[in-house]
C-alpha cells in the first residue's frame, strides 16, 4: 500500500489540500458553536444558575421509562409526584392532599386542586388515574415496579383516585412518593405521543424543562406559577461529567456548583479549598454479605454465621475502606428508615468470640470458602476477606463488573454459585419491607435463608394495614436477624457531594436531586 | 507553474485509459465485485455482533430493580422483544436492516440509529480538532528534527513523541484541566460549546497522533534527503527552504499522508477515554452506555455504523486505486 502511495505524488500533495480544508472546516465549525457558548455560567449573573454535575446521563426524560435514580432525580424537579419526602423523612402531601386505605383493596387519594401544568392543562383525578394506568400498561414497557400491586386507578370524582388493589399494600403512600407517582398531562401525551413527550417533557413541578443535549447538559428554568415552595434558583442546569476528576476540577474552576456521585476518597481532591466544601450525609444504600444458609456446609450453622460477624470489623472498615462516609447498622435496615428498632444493637467486634464460635460449630480452625463481589467494591471485600482470614475462614474474593454481579444476584438467587456474595439494597420508598422482601422470605428471588418466622414476619410487613402490627413485625425480624445471623450485616454508605461554599443545599437520604430548596449566595 | 500545463494533459491521459478500461467491462466487473465483498463483510460483521452482545449479560435484568419479580421481568422481556427465540430475532434484525431500521435501543427507546447521528456531530468535531493539532504540531517538529537531525533540538522532538505516545489519555487529560482549568482559569474544564471547550480535549486526544507523524515524517525525511536528487537540486543552487520544501517534503509526505489517513479513521472510531475524562458528548460514550447496558440493539448498531464508515472508505480508496492502477484489480 505504502508503494502504491509512493507512485503518486500528486495525490498525496491533494490529501495534504484536504488536510487543509480540514483545518477550515474545524475552525468554521468551532466557531459557529462558540456562538452559544457559556451562557449557562453559574458564578456571577445576579446568582440566578445553579449548576449541578451528574455523572451519567438520563435514561430518558419520560418519567414512566426509567428506573434509576438520575433519571428521577431529574424528573422530580420537572414533575411532581403524589407524596413527598420532608427534610425529616416523613412521609407528607404532594399532590395527594391526604390519603387513606379504603379497606385492604382500595387506596384513596385526594387530589390538590387548582393545580396545573406548566401548558395549562388542569391537573386532576383524571391526570393521576391516566398516569397511574399508563404506568401499568405493559405496552409502556416502564422499569418501574413497585405498583405490581395495583390492579388499577380510577378517577371517583375530580379530585379523588382511588387505586385498587390485587393484593393488600401497606406501602404504596410511600411507593408513590418517587418513581411511580409521578403525574403526567393526558391530553399532551395523547396529542403529542409518548417519543415527542420525551423530547420535551411537560410536568407541574418546580421546574420547566428548557433544553437538552444528550450525555452533556440538561437545561431547567424555574416554573413562576408553582403551586408550593418557589425555587430559589431561576435557572438549573444538569451538567452530565462521567469523571469523578474531572467534576471536581470543574467544581474548583467555577464551571460547576455542586458536584454529585463521588466517593469520599475522590472528594479529597479538593484539599483544604475555602471556596469549596464537601458533604457527607445519611443515606440509605446498605451494604451486607449474602450467605448461602441452604447448601449444608458452615454457612448452615448460625453459630458459624454468627462468628462471622463477630469477625468483621466494621467500625474500622467504615473508618479505613468507605472514608468514614458510612454508618453501622445493625441487621439489614438503616436508621432512616420506617420500622428501625434502635433496641437491636450492631455486633460488636471480637477475634475471640467468633473463634469461640466457630469451635462450638466444629470448625476450630476456620474453613475455606469464596466471597463474589462487584470489581466497584473491590476494596471493600478485600478487606472484608482480610478480617475473615484473622478467623481462619479463607475467602477467596472473586470479582466481576457491576452489572454482571447485580444481574447475578437477580439471576441465580438461590441457585448463585458463591457461598457468601458482598451486596448494597437501596429501598428508596424508606420503609422496611423494601430493605427485606426479596431477600428474606424462602421464595424470593435473592432469599437463601429458609425461616418460617421470618418469611411469616415478611408477609405481615406486605400486608398488614394495621401500623402498629407492621412496626412490631419489623422489630420481631431486626431481633431474628440479628440471632440468626443469615447476613454480615455491614453499614449503609452516606451520599457524598461536594459544592462552592456559597451554596446552600441538603441532599434527601434518597439521594434524589430535589433541586428547588438549593440557595445560591 | 509547471504544474498548471501538465496537469490537464495528464488527466486527458487518465480519462482515455480509463474509457478503454470501461469499455472492455473489467472495471465495471472489479466495481462489482469490490461492492459484493463489502455487503458480504457488513453481513458477516452484523451477524457476528448479534449473537455475541447476547453472551455479555441480560439488558432485562440491567433495566430492572433487585426487587423486580420473574413475572414483571419475563412480561418486559416479551414487551421489548427479547423472548422470541433467538433464530426469529435474528431474521428480524437483518430483515431490519434491509429496510434501513438498525432497532430502538431498549434503554433509552428511541431508534438507535438516530442516537449515533446525534453524536457524531461532537465526534467529528473532536477528531477534527485532534487532527488539526497534530498536524500544527508534528508538521514543523518532524521537519526541524530530520533537518537538524543529531542536535538538541532533534532530541527535544524525538523526547517529546516519546512522552507523547506513552501518555494514557486519562492522565493527560487530567493535567490539563487541573493546569489550564484549575489553576490559570483560561479554558473549561470539561464539556462542549465554543472553541475553547474544544482545545484540551483536542490536545488530549491529538497527542499520539501527534507523535506518530511527527516521528514518521522525521525518519522518512531523514531517508529522502539522503537520495541522489537532493543532493543534485543543492547542486544547481536552491536554498535550503527550497530544497526541503519541494523536493523533500513533497516526496517524505507519501507514507505520512498515509497514516494520517489512518489516525483519521481510529480518531473516528471513538475516544472514549477523551470523551469520558472532558464529558464530551460523542459516540465513545454512547459506546460505553451501550455495553454498560447490555442494549443489544444499540451495540449492534454501532458496531455496524462503526464497520460502515471502515468498510466504506476501504471501498473508496479500493475503487480509487483501481481507477489508478490495474495491477490492484487483478489481485
Amino acid at each position: 500500500m505504502m508503494k502504491l502511495w509512493g507512485t503518486n505524488r500528486a495525490r498525496a500533495v491533494r490529501s495534504v489540500g484536504a488536510a487543509a480544508a480540514l483545518v477550515v472546516a474545524v475552525s468554521a465549525l468551532a466557531a459557529c458553536s462558540s456562538s452559544s457558548s457559556d451562557s449557562t455560567k453559574s458564578s456571577g449573573a445576579a446568582n440566578s444558575t445553579l449548576t449541578v454535575s451528574i455523572a451519567s446521563d438520563v435514561v430518558s426524560l419520560d418519567p414512566q421509562l426509567q428506573g434509576d435514580l438520575t433519571s428521577m432525580s431529574i424528573a422530580d424537579n420537572i414533575f411532581d409526584t403524589l407524596t413527598v419526602r420532608g427534610a425529616d423523612n416523613s412521609l407528607d402531601p404532594g399532590l395527594a392532599t391526604k390519603w387513606k386505605q379504603v379497606n385492604p383493596l382500595t387506596w384513596q387519594f385526594t387530589i390538590r386542586k387548582g393545580v396545573k401544568f406548566t401548558d395549562g392543562e388542569p391537573l386532576d383525578a383524571n391526570a393521576v388515574a391516566f398516569s397511574i394506568n399508563r404506568l401499568l400498561d405493559p405496552a409502556t414497557k416502564s422499569p418501574i415496579v413497585e405498583l405490581v400491586n395495583v390492579k388499577d386507578a380510577v378517577a371517583v370524582d375530580a379530585n379523588t383516585v382511588n387505586f385498587e388493589m390485587k393484593s393488600p399494600d401497606p406501602v404504596i403512600p410511600a411507593k408513590v412518593s418517587l418513581f411511580g407517582g409521578v403525574v403526567l398531562p393526558p391530553k399532551l401525551l395523547k396529542k403529542e405521543g409518548a417519543a415527542a413527550f420525551a423530547q420535551h417533557p411537560v410536568g407541574s413541578g418546580p421546574y420547566e424543562f428548557v433544553s437538552r443535549q444528550q450525555d452533556s447538559q440538561i437545561t431547567l428554568k424555574a416554573n413562576p406559577d408553582y403551586w408550593g415552595p418557589k425555587p430559589k434558583v431561576k435557572n438549573l442546569v444538569f451538567k452530565i461529567i462521567p469523571d469523578a476528576a474531572s467534576a471536581l476540577a470543574a467544581l474548583q474552576s467555577g464551571e460547576v456548583d455542586i458536584v454529585t456521585g463521588i466517593t469520599k476518597d475522590a472528594a479529597n481532591q479538593l484539599g483544604n479549598n475555602p471556596d469549596t466544601t464537601v458533604k457527607s450525609t445519611p443515606g440509605i444504600r446498605t451494604y451486607s454479605i449474602n450467605l448461602d444458609t441452604i447448601t449444608s456446609g458452615p454457612l448452615s450453622k448460625p453459630e458459624v454465621r454468627q462468628a462471622l460477624n463477630y469477625a468483621v470489623d466494621v467500625p474500622t472498615l467504615i473508618k479505613t475502606v468507605m472514608a468514614g462516609a458510612a454508618q453501622q447498622t445493625p441487621t439489614l435496615i438503616p436508621d432512616s428508615v420506617y420500622g428501625y428498632d434502635k433496641s437491636v444493637k450492631p455486633f460488636t467486634y471480637s477475634v475471640s468470640k467468633a473463634k469461640q464460635l466457630l469451635s462450638q460449630a466444629g470448625y476450630p480452625s476456620g474453613f475455606s470458602t469464596t466471597l463474589d463481589a462487584s470489581s466497584a467494591d473491590s476494596a471493600l471485600a478485600q478487606g472484608i476477606a482480610g478480617e475473615l482470614a484473622k478467623v481462619g475462614v479463607k475467602a477467596k474474593v472473586n470479582l466481576v463488573d457491576p452489572q454482571t454481579a447485580k444481574s447475578d444476584v437477580i439471576t441465580l438467587n438461590q441457585r448463585h454459585d458463591g457461598a457468601m456474595y458482598l451486596v448494597a439494597n437501596s429501598g428508596w420508598t424508606l420503609d422496611s419491607v423494601s430493605f427485606l422482601q426479596s431477600v428474606i422470605k424462602s421464595d424470593r428471588r435473592s432469599s437463601r435463608w429458609n425461616n418460617a418466622e421470618a418469611n411469616q414476619l415478611v408477609v405481615t410487613g406486605e400486608t398488614e394495614t394495621d401500623p402498629s402490627k407492621r412496626l412490631q413485625a419489623f422489630s420481631q425480624m431486626q431481633t431474628l436477624l440479628k440471632d440468626q445471623a443469615p447476613f454480615v450485616y455491614l453499614f449503609d454508605i452516606n451520599n457524598t457531594y461536594a459544592m462552592r461554599s456559597d451554596v446552600k443545599w441538603t441532599m434527601p437520604v434518597t439521594g434524589i436531586l430535589s433541586m428547588s430548596s438549593a440557595q445560591l449566595g | 507553474m509547471a504544474n498548471a500545463v501538465t496537469q490537464p494533459v495528464r488527466a486527458a491521459g487518465f480519462g482515455r485509459r480509463l474509457a478503454a478500461r470501461a469499455r472492455g467491462g473489467e472495471l465495471q466487473q472489479f466495481i462489482l465485485r469490490r461492492i459484493g465483498q463489502t455487503i458480504l463483510v457488513l453481513f458477516c460483521v452484523a451477524t457476528v455482533t448479534f449473537f455475541l452482545v447476547r453472551l455479555t449479560g441480560d439488558p432485562v435484568k440491567a433495566m430492572l430493580p433487585p426487587t423486580a419479580t420473574e413475572a414483571q421481568e419475563e412480561a418486559l422481556r416479551q414487551q421489548l422483544g427479547l423472548g422470541r427465540p433467538l433464530l426469529v430475532q435474528y431474521l428480524s434484525y437483518l430483515d431490519g436492516i434491509i429496510h434501513l431500521d438498525f432497532g430502538q435501543s431498549l434503554f433509552f427507546h428511541v431508534p438507535a440509529f438516530g442516537l449515533i447521528l446525534q453524536r457524531m456531530p461532537a465526534t467529528i468535531e473532536l477528531a477534527a480538532g485532534a487532527m488539526v493539532f497534530a498536524l500544527i504540531v508534528a508538521i514543523p517538529a518532524g521537519i526541524v528534527a530530520a533537518v537538524k537531525r543529531g542536535t538538541a533540538a532533534d532530541s527535544s522532538v524525538v523526547a517529546a513523541v516519546l512522552v507523547g505516545q506513552s501518555t494514557p489519555a486519562f492522565f493527560v487529560g487530567i493535567l490539563l484541566i487541573l493546569v489550564f482549568a484549575v489553576t490559570v482559569h483560561w479554558l473549561p474544564a470539561s464539556g462542549i460549546g465554543g472553541i475553547t471547550h474544544l482545545i484540551l480535549p483536542s490536545i488530549t486526544l491529538g497527542l499520539y497522533s501527534m507523535a506518530m507523524i511527527a516521528r514518521l515524517l522525521r525518519s522518512s525525511l531523514i531517508d529522502v534527503l539522503g537520495e541522489d536528487y537532493i543532493r543534485t537540486a543543492r547542486s544547481k543552487g536552491l536554498s535550503r527552504l527550497q530544497v526541503i520544501r519541494d523536493h523533500g517534503l513533497q516526496n517524505a509526505a507519501l507514507p505520512v499522508v498515509t497514516i494520517i489517513g489512518l489516525e483519521v479513521g481510529s480518531l473516528l472510531g471513538g475516544a472514549i477515554l477523551t470523551e469520558q475524562v472532558f464529558a464530551w458528548p460523542g459516540v465513545g460514550r454512547l459506546t460505553v452506555e451501550a455495553i454498560t447496558n447490555r442494549d443489544f440493539p444499540l451495540m449492534q448498531a454501532i458496531v455496524l455504523f462503526l464497520s460502515m464508515i471502515f468498510v466504506g472508505a476501504n471501498l473508496v480508496v479500493d475503487l480509487a486505486y483501481a481507477f489508478l492502477d490495474p495491477r490492484v484489480r487483478l489481485s
